[in-house]
């Protein structure tokens, strides 16, 4: 437990040195400039997809910063000959990430709901963006590993939104038709551009949130045990 | 007999990226108290035998016995107890030399002082740099604080002193001593003989992931040590060299008159090289990569 919070100490300090904590910000302020320029109509159909953006594609990339840092550095093989567990290692990553994610969506959703008057399930909602976070921060870590370089982790972030964010997208922005929206739930994404709309107050079917969270969840921790367990480890560590 | 601290019993392993047998069926103990040397050449299997004695690498085969129990049956907790100085130092380097010790040291239940460490090794000063800043041996002083940040009872130490001057150099060497006079023990990998003549109790040759021969650094000068002195003289404003056995010298006449009657430049005993020792326990050359 004491090492857990070592590490932790050093994740976060180490967010603020490496100036993900900056950049994360930065970027919040930036959705916030969208939705200012969109203006006051628009907004509440931007909003929530300025968060799904922030907690899908942001997630995912910082996680992979963070850990192109660490890869870069070799630092994980340092951290391998203290009594600090593998494990622990991860979560106190992972933590920091859920971390970045609710930071950016207080200080977006925050200043959106004051300036925009915007209703939202809080609740809900915060739970909500616990789950996608907690998931698309493991997704980051698993695409990491598979990649060689920075630029492998941007083209598999790049694939992986066109394939799974992009229709969500579209389909937001009904663009696409109501027949693939049963094809659409395949996506983790997608599910959690519903669960992300049901905190801004719109009707989404009970089942359909039940099963996102369950998605989410399961996937969370089958990518845990099965990839990032076993092989971070092996791909964290240069030579 | 002193309490034998690794047992290490056939240990093979292959790196399974290009099947490369870089430590093949090495045998050997370290006993409480001792330095011991892994002396040999670049890609001998040095630094893989130090991975795996640390459990950086896992799938190898053979038995190795820490404290009389076998490697398996140690959790994290082994890592208490030891101290690993990288071949090539690791830390954040936007974090400064001290941030980079206080986070390594919360991860132990024992903490030395960091402080007296970093005085002891000329780095008080930067303390507060950020290790980016660090020169090479800077950085290869503050692998030693980070490997001695809990008090360990067993230091791994993988060419520590590469790329230190001589005078940084001999404060690593002091504190090495130190540590042993301490009770500690150590394993020592290096490919500098007079590392090697310094520190270490015993060592271990390997060449090609196999032991060639352990033994005390004495009795391998004794063994592989040219037995002749090289005198360098002035005779009549001209530097001449002759060489002497060592053996027969006290009732070598040509010796005797020659100390006598000339101005001796210099004197020196068959200084054994790596490179002679190498060429002859392995019948290999040496060759110094690094
Ligand atoms: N990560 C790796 N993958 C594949 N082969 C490796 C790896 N690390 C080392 N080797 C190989 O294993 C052999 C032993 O290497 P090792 O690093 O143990 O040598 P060493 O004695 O420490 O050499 P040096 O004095 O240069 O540090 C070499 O042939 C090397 O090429
Ligand atoms: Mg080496």
């Amino acid at each position: 437990m004491k090492t857990l919070k070592g590490l932790l100490r050093g994740e976060f300090q180490r967010l603020i040195k490496y100036n993900i904590i900056q950049v994360s910000f930065g970027v919040s302020v930036l959705w916030l400039l969208i939705l200012f320029l969109v203006g006051k109509e628009e907004a509440g159909v931007f909003l929530p997809l300025v968060v799904f953006m922030d907690l899908t594609m942001m997630s995912v990339l910082l996680m992979g910063v963070s850990l192109f840092y660490e890869r870069q550095e070799n630092t994980l093989k340092t951290l391998m000959v203290t009594p600090a567990p593998m494990w622990g290692i991860a979560v106190s990553k992972i933590i920091a990430s859920i971390y970045l994610a609710f930071q950016s969506v207080v200080v977006v959703v925050g200043v959106a709901y004051f300036a925009f008057d915007i209703a939202f399930r809080l609740l809900p909602f915060l739970a909500f963006v616990l789950i996608i976070a907690l998931a698309h921060g493991i997704l980051g870590f698993v695409l990491s590993l598979f990649s060689k370089d920075f630029n492998g982790l941007l083209a598999l972030i790049m694939a992986y939104m066109i394939v799974f964010a992009f229709p969500s997208i579209f389909y937001a922005l009904g663009l696409m038709s109501e027949s693939i929206e049963p094809l659409l739930l395949l996506s983790p994404t997608h599910v959690s551009l519903l669960m992300i709309n049901y905190g801004f107050d719109q009707s989404i079917e009970t089942f359909e949130l039940i099963y996102g969270m369950l998605y989410l969840i399961i996937a969370s921790l089958v990518l845990w045990k099965y990839l990032i367990l076993p092989l971070y480890p092996i791909k964290g560590v240069k030579e | 007999m002193s309490k034998k601290v690794f047992e290490v019993k056939d240990l093979s392993f292959t790196y399974q990226k290009h099947g490369i047998k870089a430590v093949n069926a090495i045998s050997f103990d370290i006993v409480e108290g001792e330095i011991f040397g892994l002396l040999g050449p670049s890609g001998a299997g040095k630094s893989t035998t130090q991975k795996i004695l640390t459990r950086l690498l896992k799938n190898y085969q053979g038995n190795i016995q820490y404290m009389g129990k076998d490697f398996s049956q140690y959790g994290n907790d082994f890592y208490e107890d030891i101290g690993v100085g990288f071949e090539l130092p690791v830390h954040f380097s936007k974090l400064s030399g001290m941030e980079n010790m206080r986070f390594f040291q919360n991860l132990y239940e024992s903490k030395a002082d960091i402080e007296a460490l970093m005085k002891r090794v000329g780095l008080f000063e930067d303390k507060d740099r950020l290790v980016g800043e660090y020169s090479k041996g800077m950085k290869m002083r503050l692998n030693f604080v980070r490997a001695m940040l809990n008090n360990p009872k067993f230091l791994f130490l993988d060419e520590v002193t590469n790329g230190l001057d001589p005078k940084n150099a001999k404060i690593i060497k002091d504190l090495i001593r130190e540590f042993k006079e301490g009770g500690g023990t150590v394993l020592l990998s290096t490919h500098l003989m007079n590392d090697v003549e310094e520190l270490c109790d015993r060592v271990a040759f390997i060449s090609k992931g196999e032991i060639r021969e352990i033994a005390t650094p004495k009795a391998l000068k004794m063994k592989y040590g040219k037995r002749e002195l090289r005198v360098e003289y002035k005779d009549q404003e001209q530097v001449k060299l002759e060489v002497f056995d060592l053996d027969t010298i006290s009732k070598n006449d040509t010796f005797l008159t020659l100390v006598k009657n000339n101005a001796i430049q210099t004197m020196h005993s068959g200084e054994t090289t790596m490179d002679d020792i190498f060429i002859r326990v392995t019948g290999d050359t040496f060759h110094e990569d690094a």
